[in-house]
């Protein structure tokens, strides 16, 4: 198929090849209205997860939760939690450093938040394995491994976006300017994200 | 208005913050009082959500 061809400027003999350029907002990049939307998305999606958990805790109400002889590590989880808090503190610094022009603080600071992201799954695959109970065993374990499973997809979709930025950053990519590191940006985003979810499961399946 | 990934931040702090109150006042009562408790929460975010974005709109 042919791209359009539009002219641009007045009598200019370059030309711009495929459709025009979109509108952009003065106020926000297209890559961050971008990842919001998507995320805006996501929170959907764990609606229903949420909706589905709250059906069977409150609606069906169960004698006990978790109903027994189950029980779920609460403090391994809360460490978890710390390690996935942790990483977002990392992930800041990374930003705040290459914002001030400091290279070696970005690299440092999406190194440490690809290893604290690859414990959280490490400790949670290793969680799902000495637990005792699988997928099939009642709605409970269904639920609980289709909430925390979908949390950890993301994590694991994190970690690829970090390990790209991290290459880039070493690569000598990124720059002070807001411009200069959306490719650090939007990947920080969307790990805040994953870790705001991931306090809201814990406290949810967890906790209460 | 900015909404950048320190924005973001900005609330993964405040949610974590929220998320302490809750365990730790599940753990000195009950199940029930920090449910109770993390409702509480939400609602108070989302009216302050609400109100934060009619001001934003209204600034704009």
């Amino acid at each position: 198929m042919e791209s359009a061809t539009v002219a641009v400027g007045h009598g200019h003999s370059e030309e711009h090849h495929g459709p025009p350029e979109a509108n952009q907002s003065s106020r926000i990049d297209k890559q961050v209205l971008g990842i919001l939307l998507f995320i805006v998305s996501e929170v959907m999606l764990f609606g229903a997860f949420f909706a589905a958990y709250f059906f069977l805790r409150v609606v069906v109400d169960p004698p006990s939760w978790p109903p027994e002889p189950y029980e779920l590590p609460v403090a391994v989880a809360g460490i978890n939690t710390a390690i996935l808090i942790s990483s977002s503190f990392t992930i800041h610094y990374a930003l705040e450093s290459i914002r001030r022009g400091n290279r070696a603080g970005l690299k440092l600071g999406l190194v440490l938040t690809w290893l604290l992201g690859a414990t959280f799954l490490f400790i949670q695959v290793n969680e799902y394995v000495h637990i005792g109970f699988s997928a099939r065993d009642l709605a409970f374990g269904s639920i609980f491994y289709g909430l925390t499973g979908l949390h950890g997809a993301h994590v694991f979709v994190g970690l690829l976006l970090l390990s790209f930025a991290s290459i880039r950053a070493f690569r000598g990519h990124f720059g002070p300017k807001a411009e200069d590191h959306l490719g650090v940006e939007v990947p920080g985003i969307y790990w805040h994200f994953v870790d705001v979810m991931w306090i809201i499961v814990y406290v949810t399946v967890y906790i209460l | 208005m900015s909404l950048n990934e320190g924005a973001v931040f900005k609330w993964v702090v405040i949610v974590g913050i929220a998320a302490g109150v809750v365990i730790a006042v599940t753990l000195v009562t009950s199940q029930l009082v920090g449910a109770l408790v993390g409702l509480a929460v939400v609602i108070a975010g989302c009216v302050y959500g609400f109100r934060w974005a009619r001001r934003k709109r209204r600034a704009s």
